[in-house]
């Protein structure tokens, strides 16, 4: 969609770097929840054409469909952008992550990441993990080195404590991401606890679940979509990164981005305000309180139960089907 | 993995288990304790009556429930095993209002009544106290900490205390209250003790404050700990009941499962402070990430009631 009303992203500084990014994200994980590639490549089209240059992805999301969906969306415009991917190693080690690094820049068709982070960094002991000899920690250092990534940084949705734990091993990350709603604000609080520790290290916040992973406060109509949005975007963080997967999607956090403008404080204190009951028992914050939001290859590497019925298992078991018919036909 | 042939002995077969002051109630409880869940698990009624019946036999004298537990049938099934044998046992059963009203209480304590063919309970607990604003609904005015003091006043219960598997801060929570509970269930077991531990956070307050403490989960819940290869059965349940607990509550299924309990219950002896730092030592990178206490890390053991009444899916649509 071409930005007709000649309002644009505003574009934020990247943390401590002369870089700049704009102030809504475009979150891999959706798109790939689009009909087709055909659809994709539109959709990164038009967020391209809309004025948002952070890409959002992971190595993990839909087994790779997502980066080759995007890989073909930015194809021709890759300069335009600020690329990020995630790489899944979950407390393995810096070979693996190495290894999911060339994969992810062969399907995303660059020859190097603006941004690469640790993935679901969620567990109590994946910052011990992350710094141990021969841990991702060496292949974040060893992939800047070698210039095919810019930045490194890390994410994870589970608990602010954990997102200290990997503070507190003193690697120099350029960004971190975690979700930031108005939820959050209550409960087990990113928003208190991590985010004034980024912005006094000069660490690029990146924000996402705006709604809340999949928007259940927009369905159960405690705060619009918009509202949700914009109360995300007021925080001190560089970007906002919100799920994207059709074109309706993308024009409604067009419209709120394009010109944003911070809420007034006292907008915000009333967002917390009518959230406040609801975010008491964490009802709406799944990611921190259960498993839903921790993919197959987390869950395994530190040995939790899978899910039969969660999408990105049902996703690793259809690629293992065997198709060749091995038992006689019944009739 | 650790063998139980590495520390000790079992117990002595043949020997009661022997029972411990519930904190400062003057009742004495048997060092192991039958849980509720598991009875209404138990195949038949015939196999849950003779795992009371054997467990009595044997000098088991705590018996654990839950009103929501099997919809009634764990409390009708205790009910009914224990006829002509309730004046030998402590009877405990809780109660499940999920941050609901007094009035809620009173109503399921009736039923629980009836259901376990008494008059009167030993002890009522609050149930699945894990959500964070749980303390702020039960000690809102009209709330389940009135029913608590309502029923004793009334005769219908004897001592007071609550239970949790989820994390160790609601506890303190809850105890921040200075209620005088009487018993503080909690999971405890040579994981906990290096993860969101209760044994090291909540079980010094409540001892220190008096309360009897009531361990749970002494194997994972449903016996993770050992499927996975953490810690053998026998050298689990000795670390739990080794701490400074009245009695650790055991889901008992099975006969099976009631002898091999028994067989480390029977004439207990706490294992050593260095035996169990080595436990505590060997289980430490199990531990590390929760992977094996799903009660405190996913939703798997949070009840469908509690979630109901917290705007939380179903087990169903939410396994974990």
């Amino acid at each position: 969609m071409p930005n007709t009303n000649g309002n644009a992203i505003p574009l934020r500084q990247f943390g401590r770097h002369d870089v700049k990014i704009s102030a809504l994200g475009f979150g891999g994980h959706h798109l790939g929840d689009a009909p087709d590639e055909g659809t994709a490549v539109r959709l990164v089209r038009q967020a391209v054409d809309g004025g948002i240059t952070f890409f959002d992805n992971c190595w993990e999301y839909h087994r790779g469909k997502t980066e080759a969906w995007m890989g073909a969306g930015l194809k021709g415009v890759r300069d335009r952008v600020f690329l990020m991917t995630k790489v899944c190693t979950h407390g393995r080690d810096k070979a693996l992550a190495l290894r999911m690094l060339d994969e992810s820049l062969h399907r995303l068709r660059t020859d190097h990441l603006d941004l690469w982070q640790i993935h679901g960094v969620c567990f109590e002991n994946d910052p011990a993990l992350f710094i141990r000899k021969d841990g991702a920690a060496e292949a974040l250092g060893q992939a800047k080195k070698e210039g095919k990534v810019r930045f490194v940084g890390f994410t994870g949705h589970k608990d602010p404590s954990v997102h200290l734990k990997m503070l507190a091993t003193g690697f120099p990350f350029d960004s971190v991401q975690m979700p930031l709603n108005a939820f959050d604000a209550h409960f087990h609080s990113f928003e208190q606890q991590v985010l004034p520790e980024l912005n006094r290290r000069g660490i690029a916040a990146l924000g996402m679940k705006p709604i809340c992973g999949h928007g259940e406060p927009v369905q159960k109509g405690v705060l619009t979509g918009e509202e949700a949005l914009r109360y995300a975007m007021s925080l001190p963080v560089t970007t906002t990164i919100t799920g994207i997967d059709k074109p309706e999607a993308l024009q409604q956090a067009l419209k709120v981005a394009q010109g944003f403008e911070p809420l007034q404080s006292s907008a915000m204190q009333s967002l917390r305000d009518r959230c406040r009951t609801y975010a008491a028992d964490g009802r709406f914050e799944l990611y921190k309180l259960s498993l839903k939001f921790d993919n197959p290859e987390a869950r395994l590497s530190h040995r939790f139960p899978l899910d039969s019925q969660q999408v990105e298992v049902r996703e690793m078991l259809k690629i293992a089907d065997n198709s060749g018919h091995p038992f006689p036909p019944t009739k | 993995m650790l063998g139980a042939a590495s520390l000790g002995a079992h117990g002595q077969s043949g020997a009661e288990v022997p029972k411990r002051p519930l904190g400062r109630t003057g009742l004495e409880v048997s060092a192991l304790g039958i849980g509720g869940y598991h009875l209404g698990s138990a195949n038949s009624e015939a196999e849950a009556t003779q795992i009371v019946n054997e467990a009595l036999d044997a000098g088991v004298n705590f018996f654990d429930n839950a009103w929501e537990y099997h919809q009634g049938l764990s409390e009708e099934r205790l009910g009914r095993a224990l006829k002509g044998k309730r004046d030998r046992a402590v009877v405990m059963t809780k109660v499940c209002t999920h941050g609901r009203d007094k009035n809620v209480a009173m109503r399921q304590l009736e039923e629980s009544l009836t259901r376990l063919q008494t008059d009167h309970l030993d002890v009522w607990q609050i149930h699945e106290v894990i959500y964070e604003n749980d303390p702020d609904l039960i000690f809102a005015p009209n709330g389940a900490a009135e029913a608590l003091l309502a029923a004793k006043q009334q005769g219908k219960v004897q001592f007071l205390g609550f239970t949790g598997h989820k994390d160790p801060s609601i506890h303190l929570k809850m105890l921040s209250h200075g209620f005088p509970f009487d018993t503080v269930q909690m999971p405890l077991n040579c994981l906990d003790a290096t993860f969101r531990s209760f044994e090291t956070k909540v079980l010094p307050e409540v001892t220190g404050r008096g309360m009897a403490a009531l361990g749970m989960k002494s194997l994972g819940g449903s016996g993770e700990l050992v499927r996975e290869g953490a810690v053998v059965v026998t050298m689990g349940l000795r670390y739990a009941m080794s701490l400074p607990v009245a009695v650790t509550i055991s889901g008992i299924d099975s006969l099976d499962v009631l002898h091999q309990n028994l067989e480390v219950a029977r004439g207990f002896q706490p294992l050593s402070a260095a035996e169990m730092q080595s436990i505590r030592d060997a289980c430490r990178f199990d531990a590390s990430d929760g992977h094996l206490e799903l009660f405190k890390t996913t939703k798997k053991y949070d009840g469908d009631l509690g979630r109901r009444m917290h705007g939380f899916p179903s087990s169903t649509e939410l396994p974990l």
